[in-house]
């Protein structure tokens, strides 16, 4: 394998909680006690940053290196987007954790398309109102009846992926998103989309 | 021998049943859940001194137990032992793909990916790393395509040699809240060969069904006040960590080199009619009108040149001495015949005319299409599958049923088999009402049978609101049909008809025989002569409408031999068509019958059979007396 996701994942966390701190050292016990892993993976991450030269680990305290310090404001930069953004449709709290999952997976053109959304004020409108042959975003998606969300999302059509519009038919939407689709009225209804402009 | 159970697992359209053949050949064995779309196929194949049963798994995007699909590959795959599960992958789309590999692997089932349509993806403009998403995941990946075989000992190769090893299989990290309900909820977990997290998972992904692995089912309230802050819909958060990760991995090991056009234009211009908002419809129902031309046209031809073969060898038997024994085998012959003569031309000509139609990526378009009318009567657009194989025969459509969601939506389905006249209804307006009152009262019978569906249907939506799940369905790209494949599939289907409808038109058939032998058909003719009086008809005609119950095909023939072969002498034409009318609307046969009882259970089964065949004889009294009066 080529490098353990879990590993992964707890570096980008101890980078992105130094950042947090802005740059000053912090004890070791600290940053243990943030992450809530065990702290054999901890010491694994810590070792492996260490040699990559992105942090320094002095007794006790550790603290970003200038590369890690450009490392770490990436990854931040690309949990605050997803945080803002989330924060639209979620509590502060939810939209926290929430960003924490989602950075470590949610790819660079997403992360891009959140953030030019992110700057905008508009909401999204649901995809049975959103414009014929126009490029969209999905920003959001929500149903009364639950156990749709995840047939809908495991079919690609999930936030921040991009949606065309194709045919309508009747009160049927056909749209290209990741393949094409018949979405019926129920289904376009839940379907939040905002109109993508690249800058 | 060693031996294998191996489940094959993908989304819709990936080339599912295409991989089976090219891996097994066409000697698929036996079929455990039958059905149109819905089934679950086994076949065997013995590959260096190891036995592999393979098991198709109907198309899915994810495994819950939202739809029957996803219930025959969830049970297939976590209720039965399978020591491996081989995910087809599309190239073009292979986020999706591995949404639910993930999901398999989480139950610590190993896994094998085979990714199929390579060359798309690479006309596309689309390189994928092999080695890098085999690295990745930790799990074996093999580039096939199963129409130039090409891939296919290896994956064979490696399905047999492939151990997995669970240090270093790839597993989806939920964030930090979700995995500590995870711990908190696995020690309570026994009495299952499943892993605990995964059962852990199903269980916060709302699945009721693994709620009975639980000691304590107090403890799910407890883990769900936990995340109540932060995840107070944490189904959701599951599928998009999950949905997520899949992007994740497809994207690192995806290149993108160039956006091809294409391919694409065709596509477009295709669907521009097919779904066209006017267009769409016409098409789509001038395609109908023209199969089922061709389906009537050359079912007559070969119906009428296997009858041939059927009366030369009949008439031989009928110059030996009349016996019981002489009886029984004239009529059970005829029940073959009759099965094998609708059999072939009618119901086989049908399921390939399907599979073409299925394989080539329009008859998802004509679903759309059927959506609109179908939502009128108040059905699913899906419902177009099991009605449209029930111009067929009614009793394999009734499996068919099992593509609708809903059990509720499958009995409201099911229902209209009462107005969808299957091939052996066909036969006989066409045969006995068309042949003897002409073909104007055939196509008012026909209109007649349309319109009281018309009326049932919008009768059920007064009285119960059915409320139709909503349209979700990919529309695949429009791809040429292998011709194999679209043969075996089309066997797959007529199976059910072989094996259990003609032995039933053989017992139908010997049954009468034996009790016209004996002279025991008259006893049922006094008491029902209220029926025969209401519908205006000699008492006699009672016989071939029930005995048609038996065996459908045998409605004409006895109708002869009650009344003679001069029928337009004896019934005036109100009688002719009254007759059709009565002998065509509700619940055809015994066979459907049955059908409908093993799907739906005795009371309901029973419950549409008795209301659709009184509604068809109200019907038929009321219309001739109207006539009269006018």
């Amino acid at each position: 394998m080529e490098e353990s996701d879990t590993l992964r994942i707890v570096k980008e966390d101890i980078l992105r909680i130094l950042a947090e701190k802005a740059g000053k050292k912090s004890p070791l016990e600290f940053v243990k006690s943030e992450m809530k892993v065990s702290s054999s993976f901890i010491s694994e991450a810590i070792k492996e940053l260490e040699k990559e030269n992105l942090i320094q680990v002095a007794k006790d305290s550790v603290g970003l290196t200038k590369q890690g310090q450009d490392s770490a404001n990436s990854i931040l930069e690309k949990h605050l987007t997803v945080e803002r953004y989330l924060k639209k449709a979620r509590s502060e709290g939810e939209a926290h954790e929430a960003a924490h999952i989602l950075e470590h997976y949610i790819s660079q053109e997403v992360v891009d398309n959140i953030k030019e959304l992110s700057t905008l004020k508009k909401k999204g409108v649901p995809l049975t109102e959103f414009k014929f042959n126009r490029e969209g975003i999905i920003t959001n998606i929500t149903f009364p009846d639950f156990t749709l969300f995840e047939r809908v999302v495991s079919m690609g059509i999930a936030p921040g992926e991009r949606i065309k519009i194709t045919n309508r038919i009747g009160h049927t939407t056909i749209a290209n998103v990741n393949g094409r689709f018949a979405l019926g009225e129920d289904i376009a209804r839940g379907i939040e989309v905002l109109e993508y402009e690249r800058t | 021998m060693k031996e294998l159970r191996v489940a094959i697992v993908g989304q819709p359209n990936v080339g599912k049943s295409c991989l089976l053949n090219a891996l097994v050949g066409s000697r698929i064995v036996v079929s455990n859940y039958p059905g149109t779309t819905v089934e679950l196929t086994q076949a065997k194949k013995v590959f260096d001194d190891t036995k592999i049963y393979f098991e198709d798994t109907p198309g899915i995007y994810s495994i819950s137990d939202r739809s029957e699909e996803e219930k025959v590959t969830e049970r297939a795959l976590f209720n039965e032992k399978i020591d491996k599960a081989v995910v087809i992958a599309d190239s073009t789309s292979l986020d999706r793909s591995l949404y639910v590999a993930l999901q398999i692997l989480e139950a610590q089932i190993p896994v094998i990916i085979a990714l199929n349509f390579v060359e798309d993806a690479q006309k596309k403009g689309i390189r994928i790393d092999y080695e890098k998403l085999e690295g990745l995941l930790g799990i074996p990946i093999v580039p096939i395509n199963p129409l130039t075989k090409k891939g296919i000992s290896q994956l064979l190769d490696t399905i047999v040699k492939y151990e997995s090893e669970a240090a270093n299989i790839f597993s989806v990290e939920y964030d930090d809240d979700i995995e500590k309900a995870i711990n908190g909820l696995s020690p309570r977990i026994s009495g299952t060969r499943l892993p605990r997290r995964f059962v852990a998972l199903r269980i916060l992904e709302e699945d009721t069904d693994f709620e009975k692995y639980l000691e304590d089912k107090g403890v799910i309230e407890l883990v769900r006040q936990g995340l109540d802050k932060h995840h107070p819909r944490v189904y959701e958060d599951i599928a998009i960590t999950r949905y997520g990760t899949a992007c994740f991995i497809a994207e690192k090991v995806t290149q993108i080199i160039a956006l091809g056009k294409g391919g694409k234009k065709l596509r477009d211009k295709m669907d521009n009619i097919l779904l066209g908002n006017i267009r769409g419809p016409l098409t789509s129902g001038l395609f109908l009108f023209v199969i089922f031309g061709v389906l009537l046209y050359l079912g007559n031809w070969i119906q009428g040149a296997l009858m041939g073969l059927v009366e030369s060898l009949l008439s031989s038997l009928s110059t030996a001495e009349p016996s019981i024994v002489n009886m029984v085998l004239v009529q059970g012959i005829t029940g073959v015949a009759a099965g094998v003569s609708i059999a072939l031309p009618y119901v086989f000509l049908f399921y390939l005319l399907l599979a073409l139609l299925e394989d080539s990526g329009i008859l998802s378009r004509f679903i759309v299409n059927a959506e609109r009318f179908l939502g009128m009567l108040g059905l699913p657009g899906k419902a177009f599958i099991p009605l449209a194989l029930g111009l067929g025969c009614t009793a394999p459509a009734t499996t068919a049923t099992r593509v609708v969601s809903s059990k509720k939506e499958q009995f409201h389905t099911a229902s209209f088999f009462a107005f969808v006249p299957c091939s052996s209804r066909i036969a006989l307006i066409m045969g006995v009402v068309g042949y003897f009152g002409g073909m104007e009262l055939a196509f008012s019978v026909f209109a007649t049978s349309l319109i009281a569906g018309l009326i049932w249907a919008f009768a059920i939506k007064r009285v119960t609101h059915p409320k139709s799940e909503p349209l979700l369905l990919e529309l695949p790209p429009y791809r040429k049909p292998l011709i194999k494949n679209v043969v075996v599939k089309s066997w797959i289907r007529m199976r059910e008809f072989v094996y259990i409808v003609i032995p039933f038109l053989v017992i139908g058939g010997v049954a009468y025989g034996i009790l016209d032998t004996l002279g025991l058909t008259n006893i049922v003719v006094e008491p029902l002569s209220p029926i025969t009086a209401w519908l205006g008809l000699p008492n006699v005609t009672i016989i071939p409408l029930i005995f048609g119950f038996l065996q459908k095909d045998l409605t004409g023939a006895m109708l002869i031999s009650v009344v003679g072969t001069e029928i337009s002498s004896v019934l005036t034409p109100i009688q002719i068509y009254t007759f059709g009318v009565a002998a065509t609307i509700g619940i055809p046969c015994i066979i459907a019958l049955g059908m409908l009882i093993k799907e739906f259970g005795f009371k309901k089964a029973i419950l549409l059979a008795v209301t659709s065949i009184f509604y068809g004889l109200l019907l038929a009294g009321l219309i001739w007396r109207a006539i009269l009066i006018f």
